[in-house]
């Protein structure tokens, strides 16, 4: 081997050696990025949050806890809500209040029960726009099958919070067919989608109304345990793992699950659903829609033998014409080499890394 | 968005083929339509006179050149 | 889309990948700069490199506006956004490029107002519905993007919008190339030459590639059919023994660019004397600043800025990286001082800067094989 070769192969140990290391939080303050559900927040949470409060259960770094009491198995979660504006095509903070909670609870396998509601109030809020949300919280659980069980309200002077924020904790009960892990994934492994990705950050980004730009995008804030409960009667026992692709979109799942699972994955681009009016936008602001937060859209890895019926159960899950998830698709497959990595065929033929962001473009999207 | 996040329009020098919908000549702006539908308004001093239906280039909200058929793929 | 799908076609993009495959010398190993950003994005976007055999090299090029801005810029920018009443507003892409003591998020996160915009037009917009703030645009770009801020303050001073300025660190992007055929390890044997630049500048002015230093350059498009076809219109230049300006981009580039476009930016802007780029340097007449007709919008009359020049680390090789004299882990600091999280050099700034995809892929990069 010469010498540059030699230097060669030892950068890139060293690298690797680098890369697999949990991440340091060396930052003097917070920004927004540490928010975003990029690489910044990564280095917040393993780097502050883990090594301070580690237990078995939080560890796992899942969308919910596990926790078993007197011998049931439940599954605990909890998110806060800031989106702004608080309304916006398709949704409104309090109904992805009480979606982005029970989504949570689903990913783990386990069926919305109850949450608990908390909600600080801007002086000045008006009545009319409190009444609302809390109408929209209540047409959300409704829907979602959960019953809220206690809350707790604050307010908090003007200017000290952004009209309303909301604080949702969900609790479920973990399904016995469900035998879920981030770090369970086998090459071969199909990737699956269950519907366009992209929709919410845009439709985020374009009701704030800072850019100059018009389209119609609509949120697809919606329950996922339907989607979940279908799956895991169809292709249970081929479900290797779950994710909902908010913050940080599909890429940031995809390359969680990845690196937990030290696998590599090939994803084919022209197989990723996204609506064409958010492709356009995306296309015209730079932004690449597997970054683009969802707020209904499920990540899921399933054994090769069982891509069939899993995506036959998620098209089937909202009505017999499919409904909310007809669009489901299988995106791509695992595979064994470079570990760690996320990679695209695109549709021009050409391979590429797909990597994480360091931070989301759109701060405050849900 | 930054520089180690997605791309974005300046550090890629990026441009965007829009059509023209509709003009507005006293404010020197045009109304542009890009792929698969987004719509934004556009300065347009640099390439006038347009007719709705041009193809303009258009970068950090300003068209820079109208789109010709000059190109052949070999 | 007319103008856009037949460019992104996969057939023809096989096609022209086999011609290439024809068209190199064997035994040769090419390298080819592209000088735009926006092609390195494309490239990437599309795995366009991927396509191409190996002895035929991409090399990034010092085209991201953003990467270039020295530390001493970025503190200046800080300064103008901590004033009281300023609202900064930036391309978001600024945002986290560091200066000597933080970022632009970083002020934002300790009270500055930092607004990210999409245009400078925004940026206007901000001001006439901010009348009682100070409204300061930080302008940044090459010739693509100087032609949008002098329109912006044009229409500014059409409009009596007195509380808005302008931060102006445009830059021109032919004294940075002489700069890099200056030198005498240069191991470049062609241009992908930048579009969106030549459609306001035209291809004239890249002309002294071939005249002075016999290098082929094909001005390009964006889709990665444009490119691939260019580095095919390289190839084939160089296996005749020629060096001109090729126009690959026509339905786009006029030869002689966009005089209106020209005209504005002559009205608007001046010629530093020199300017500072990072990891390259100072280099003579390679910024632009407000004429003195339009100081009355000059963030750097208006504002008390620091202006303190903040050397690069001496250990940054992002110059030679650019020549192509190095790789990037040949560079002392690469992997270890220099990282992505925390970048010295211009080449790590950018996520499609050399060193940084360079780090981020690792060997993906160089074996580029999935198993």
């Amino acid at each position: 081997m010469s010498d540059t070769a030699a230097r060669e192969a030892r950068v890139l140990d060293i690298i690797e050696t680098a890369r697999g290391k949990r991440p340091k939080f060396r930052d003097e303050q917070i920004t927004m990025a540490h928010g975003a559900g990029g690489k910044a927040m990564g280095a917040l949470i393993e780097g502050l949050l883990l090594p301070a409060l580690t237990s078995p259960a939080l560890d796992a770094l899942g969308d919910a806890g596990l926790v078993g009491v007197g011998g049931a198995a439940l599954a605990l979660t909890t998110d806060s809500f800031v989106v702004k504006p608080i309304r916006f095509p398709g949704g409104s903070i309090g109904e992805l209040a009480v979606n982005g909670t029970v989504n949570d609870l689903a990913m783990a396998g386990a069926r919305p029960v109850a949450l608990t509601l908390s909600l600080i109030l801007e002086e000045g809020l008006s009545a009319e726009d409190l009444r609302a949300e809390v109408e929209a919280i209540a047409e959300a659980a409704r829907a979602a099958g959960v019953a809220v069980v206690a809350g707790d309200t604050k307010v908090v002077e003007r200017g000290h919070a952004d009209m309303m924020y909301i604080c949702t904790t969900g609790l479920g009960h973990v399904d016995p067919r469900a035998a879920l892990s981030p770090s369970a994934l086998r090459p071969g492994d199909r990737l699956i989608v269950s519907g366009p990705i992209g929709a919410h950050g845009t439709a985020i980004m374009l009701a704030r109304g800072e850019f100059d730009l018009d389209a119609t995008i609509v949120s697809d804030t919606r329950p996922l345990w339907p989607a979940v409960d279908a799956l895991l009667a169809r292709a249970g026992a081929g479900l290797r793992c779950l994710r909902d692709a908010t913050r940080g979109g599909v890429a940031s799942v995809l390359n969680e699950l990845a690196r937990a699972s030290g696998v590599a994955m090939l994803v084919q681009e022209a197989a990723v659903p996204v609506d064409p009016a958010v492709a356009g936008a995306a296309e015209l602001l730079g932004i690449d829609p597997m970054h683009v937060a969802n707020e209904g859209v499920l990540v899921a890895a399933v054994a090769p033998e069982w891509a069939d019926a899993a995506l036959a159960a998620l098209r089937g899950a909202d009505g017999p014409d499919g409904g909310a998830f007809a669009r489901a698709a299988e995106i791509g497959e695992v595979r064994t080499s470079p570990a760690g990595m996320v990679l695209v065929e695109t549709g021009f033929g050409g391979r590429r890394v797909l990597d994480q962001l360091v931070g989301d473009p759109l701060p405050r999207i849900c | 968005m930054s520089c180690d996040d997605a791309h974005c329009i300046t550090c890629g020098d990026d441009g965007e083929p829009e059509r023209v919908l509709a003009i507005d000549e006293a404010r020197g702006l045009a109304l542009c339509q890009g792929q698969d539908g987004a719509r934004e308004s556009v300065e347009i001093a640099l390439v006038a006179p347009l007719t709705v239906g041009d193809t303009v280039l258009v970068h950090a909200g300003t068209a820079l050149a109208r789109l010709t058929d000059a190109d052949v793929v070999v | 889309m007319r103008y856009v799908d037949e460019f992104r076609d996969a057939a023809l993009g096989r096609a022209l990948a086999g011609e290439i495959l024809g068209a190199v010398e064997p035994g040769r190993h090419v390298k080819v700069m592209e000088v735009c950003g926006g092609h390195t994005h494309s490239i990437y976007k599309y795995g366009v490199d991927d396509l191409l055999p190996e002895n035929v090299e991409l090399v990034h090029g010092p085209g991201c506006p953003v990467c270039v801005i020295p530390m001493g810029r970025v503190d200046d920018g800080i300064a103008i956004a901590r004033e009281p009443g300023v609202i900064l507003t930036c391309f978001g892409d600024m945002m986290r490029v560091p200066g000597s003591t933080g970022t632009l998020l970083e002020a934002k996160a300790q009270g500055a107002d930092v607004r990210m915009v999409y245009s400078p037009l925004d940026a206007l917009r901000i001001a006439k519905a901010n009348p009682d703030r100070e409204v300061v645009f930080f302008a940044i770009g090459f010739e693509t993007t100087a032609p949008s801020t002098a329109l912006t303050l044009k229409r500014a001073r059409a409009e009596g919008v007195t509380n808005f300025s302008c931060f102006c660190n445009h830059v021109t992007i032919v004294p940075p190339l002489r700069a890099l055929l200056d030198s005498p390890d240069l191991r470049l044997d062609g241009f992908i030459g930048p579009g969106h630049v030549c459609t306001v500048v035209g291809a004239r002015p890249l002309e002294f590639i071939c005249a002075d230093y016999s290098k082929p350059v094909v001005v390009s498009g964006f889709e990665p059919v444009d490119i691939l076809q260019s580095v095919l219109m390289i190839l084939r230049q160089l296996a005749d023994g020629r060096s001109a300006v090729e126009n690959q981009y026509r339905r786009v580039v006029p030869y002689e660019g966009n005089l209106r476009a020209l005209e504005v930016m002559a009205e608007v802007f001046a010629l530093r004397p020199h300017f500072e780029w990072r990891g390259l340097g100072f280099i003579s007449h390679s910024g632009l600043k407000l004429s003195d007709d339009y100081a009355e919008l000059d963030a750097e009359r208006r504002f008390a800025v620091p202006g303190v020049r903040v050397a690069d680390p001496k250990a940054c090789q992002c110059g030679e990286v650019l020549k192509g004299v190095i790789k990037p882990f040949e560079c002392k600091v690469f992997g270890s001082a220099c990282t992505p999280e925390r970048p010295i050099g211009t080449c790590m700034v950018s996520s499609e800067g050399a060193c940084a995809a360079y780090y981020n892929y690792g060997r993906f990069a160089r074996e580029r094989v999935v198993v």
